[in-house]
C-alpha cells in the first residue's frame, strides 16, 4: 500500500469500516511510514477532543412524541386508517406460513364445495335403472317414481312402487301370460318395495325403489334375469340369495317362485308360494306368496286351497279388502260347483255325457290394481 | 419498526426513547437554535408515524430517520434565513460577563459523558464553536457521522452524493476542526 491509497482509505480505518485485509496493509503501511503516521494519528486526535458530547433532551419531549403520535392516530382520516389496516394485513398476509394455510384451506373447502350429496335426495326426481343390457332391450322409458300418500301407500307398495318398464321385450311374457298366469310384475315390485320398506314403513316407500339404494349385486343381476325373460338363470340367483338368508331372504324366495311360474305354470309354482307363505309367514313377501298362491289355487280349480291362503290374509291389513272379495268370488263358484252338481245329479244318467265337470273358469281377475297408479 | 408496522404502539415508545436523544442533539447542532429544535425533532417522529406504511426496509431505519430529520432541518434553515437569529459568538449581554451563546449552550450538558465532563467548559465552548463554523455541507456530513453514527455509504445515500464526496467532506471538516482544537489536542493525547 502506498500513501495516495492510504489518504483515501484513512477515514475508513478510523472509523472501522476497511475489511481486514485492507485494515491489516493500512497498520502494516503506518508502521513504516512516518507521514501516514502522523496523518493518521492527527485525524484521530481531532476526532476525540472534537466528539460532541449530547444533550439530553427535555423530559417532556418523549411524552409530548407519544401524544402528538396518539392524536395524530386518532385524528386520521378513514381512509389512512383502512390504508394502514391493509399494510398491517400485508405484512401477516406476506408470511410464508399464512400462505400455507391459506392454500390448506382453499383445497379444504373446494373439497368440500365440489363434494356431492348422496344422490337420491328425497325431494328430487328420482332416477330408476334397470340392469337390461342394451342389446336385449329395444328402448326403455323411464318415468319418475310418483308420490303417494301416506295412507295409500301400503295397498299401492303392492303393484306400483316398480316404476313401469315399458320394453317390446318384456311386454311380450306379460301379456301372453295375462289370462292364465298373471305377470308377476306386481309381485316383483311389491316384493322389492316391501323388503325395503319393513323397517322404514309405507312414507319411506320412495327409497325402497329398486335402483335408488345400493343393493348386493346378484339381487340386481337376478332381477335384470328376470326382466329380462332369463327366468332360469333368475330363478337359480333368486334362490341363491333366499338361501343366504338375510333381510333380502323373503323377497328372492318370492321371486325365486315367480320365475318359476314363468317357467311351469301354477301348477309348479303353487305349492312353492305355500311354502314361501309358511316361511315367512309376517313378512310382506310371505303375504303376497299366500296372496299368489291363492290366485294359483283359484285358476287350477283347487278352491279349498285357495280358500285356505287367502283366509290366511284376513288377518292382514293391506290385504284383508282384497281377501275378502276373493273370498266371496269363490264362495260364488263354490255354490256355482255345487249347483251345476246338483243339476248333474238330477239329470240323472240320461246324459251322462252331460255330467261331465264344468271346465275350470278362468279366474276372475282380482281388482287388485292401486288406487294410485303411475 | 417491524413491529410497529404491524400495528404495536409500543414499539414506537420504544423506538422513541431509542432514538430521540441523537435526532434531538443532530436538530441542535444543525439549526443550533434550541428553541426551534424541539418542535423539530417531535416533527421528526411524526413523520415517521404518517409514513411508517411506506417504509420498506431496504435501507437501515436510522438511515430513513434521519434523512426526515435532515430534511426538516433543512426546511427549517431556509425559513431562519430570513430571521435574524443570535450568534453563538454574540455577548449574551451585561449580565453575561461576556459568555457567549456558545458558552451557555456548552455549559447545558449536565449529561456529557463522565471524562467529557471533566473538560472545561471553555473547551465544550470551542468544539461548538467550531463545528458550527463548518460549511453546512461539511458540518451536515460530520454530525451525521459523529452523532447518528452513520456510515460513509449511509450518508451518501441521505446527502444525494458520491460516497468519496462524503469522505472527502468529512476530510475536510477534520482538518477544519484540527486547526480550530489544536490546542487541546495534546490535551487529547494526554488522555490516551
Amino acid at each position: 500500500m502506498d500513501c495516495e491509497k492510504f489518504d483515501r482509505i484513512v477515514l475508513d480505518l478510523m472509523y472501522g469500516e476497511l475489511d481486514e485485509l485492507t485494515e491489516a496493509a493500512a497498520k502494516r503501511h503506518i508502521e513504516h511510514c512516518s507521514r501516514c503516521k502522523g496523518v493518521s494519528s492527527g485525524l484521530r486526535a481531532t476526532r476525540e477532543v472534537g466528539a460532541i458530547a449530547l444533550v439530553d433532551p427535555p423530559d417532556s419531549l418523549e411524552l409530548g412524541i407519544l401524544e402528538a403520535e396518539r392524536r395524530l392516530n386518532a385524528s386520521l382520516p378513514l381512509r389512512k386508517k383502512l390504508g394502514r389496516g391493509v399494510s398491517i394485513l400485508a405484512v401477516y398476509a406476506m408470511r410464508p406460513q399464512l400462505a400455507m394455510a391459506a392454500l390448506l384451506l382453499l383445497m379444504i373447502g373446494s373439497t368440500l364445495f365440489f363434494l356431492r350429496g348422496r344422490p337420491g335426495a328425497r325431494d328430487s326426481v328420482l332416477i330408476t335403472e334397470r340392469g337390461v343390457p342394451e342389446t336385449e332391450v329395444e328402448h326403455v322409458a323411464i318415468r319418475p317414481a310418483p308420490r303417494l300418500e301416506p295412507s295409500e301407500a301400503p295397498a299401492a307398495a303392492a303393484t306400483s312402487a316398480m316404476p313401469k318398464l315399458a320394453s317390446a321385450k318384456n311386454e311380450a311374457p306379460a301379456t301372453r301370460e295375462h289370462d292364465g298366469d298373471k305377470p308377476s310384475e306386481v309381485a316383483l315390485g311389491a316384493a322389492e318395495t316391501a323388503k325395503d320398506s319393513e323397517p322404514k314403513g309405507a312414507a319411506t316407500e320412495a327409497e325402497a325403489l329398486p335402483g335408488t339404494e345400493p343393493a348386493a349385486d346378484s339381487m340386481d343381476a337376478a332381477t335384470a334375469a328376470f326382466q329380462g325373460g332369463r327366468y332360469v338363470e333368475a330363478q337359480r340367483r333368486f334362490e341363491e340369495i333366499a338361501a343366504r338368508g338375510g333381510s333380502e331372504a323373503p323377497a328372492a324366495a318370492l321371486q325365486a317362485v315367480e320365475a318359476l311360474r314363468r317357467q311351469r305354470g301354477c301348477p309348479a309354482a303353487a305349492p312353492r308360494y305355500a311354502e314361501v307363505h309358511s316361511r315367512y309367514r309376517e313378512t310382506p313377501s310371505g303375504n303376497e306368496a299366500a296372496w299368489q298362491a291363492g290366485d294359483c289355487y283359484r285358476a287350477l280349480g283347487e278352491l279349498s286351497q285357495a280358500r285356505q291362503n287367502l283366509e290366511a290374509l284376513l288377518e292382514v291389513a293391506e290385504y284383508r279388502s282384497r281377501a275378502e272379495a276373493a273370498l266371496q268370488e269363490l264362495t260364488a263358484r263354490e255354490e256355482q260347483v255345487a249347483s251345476a252338481k246338483k243339476a248333474k245329479a238330477a239329470a240323472g244318467a240320461a246324459a251322462p255325457a252331460a255330467g261331465a265337470p264344468l271346465p275350470a273358469a278362468p279366474p276372475a281377475e282380482v281388482k287388485a290394481k292401486p288406487k294410485a297408479s303411475p | 419498526m417491524v413491529r410497529y408496522q404491524r400495528g404495536d404502539r409500543d414499539a414506537f415508545a420504544l423506538l422513541v426513547k431509542r432514538y430521540n436523544k441523537q435526532v434531538y442533539n443532530f436538530v441542535l447542532r444543525q439549526l443550533r437554535t434550541p428553541a426551534l429544535c424541539e418542535d423539530v425533532t417531535q416533527e421528526v417522529f411524526m413523520r415517521l408515524v404518517q409514513n411508517a406504511a411506506e417504509f420498506k426496509h431496504e435501507a437501515r431505519f436510522s438511515t430513513w430517520l434521519y434523512a426526515i430529520a435532515r430534511n426538516l432541518c433543512i426546511d427549517q434553515l431556509r425559513r431562519l434565513q430570513h430571521r435574524r437569529h443570535p450568534s453563538l459568538d454574540q455577548p449574551l449581554g451585561d449580565a453575561g460577563e461576556g459568555r457567549t451563546l456558545g458558552d451557555a449552550l456548552a455549559a447545558q450538558h449536565p449529561s456529557a459523558s463522565a471524562e467529557r465532563a471533566a473538560v472545561s467548559s471553555q473547551v465544550q465552548a470551542s468544539i461548538i464553536k467550531a463545528v458550527d463554523a463548518l460549511p453546512d455541507d461539511q458540518r451536515e456530513v460530520f454530525l451525521l457521522r459523529e452523532i447518528a453514527d452513520l456510515p460513509f455509504k449511509d450518508i451518501a445515500e441521505i446527502t444525494g452524493v458520491p460516497e468519496n464526496t462524503v469522505k472527502s467532506r468529512m476530510r475536510y471538516a477534520l482538518d477544519r476542526l484540527k486547526q480550530a482544537l489544536c490546542e487541546f489536542e495534546e490535551y487529547a493525547r494526554a488522555l490516551r
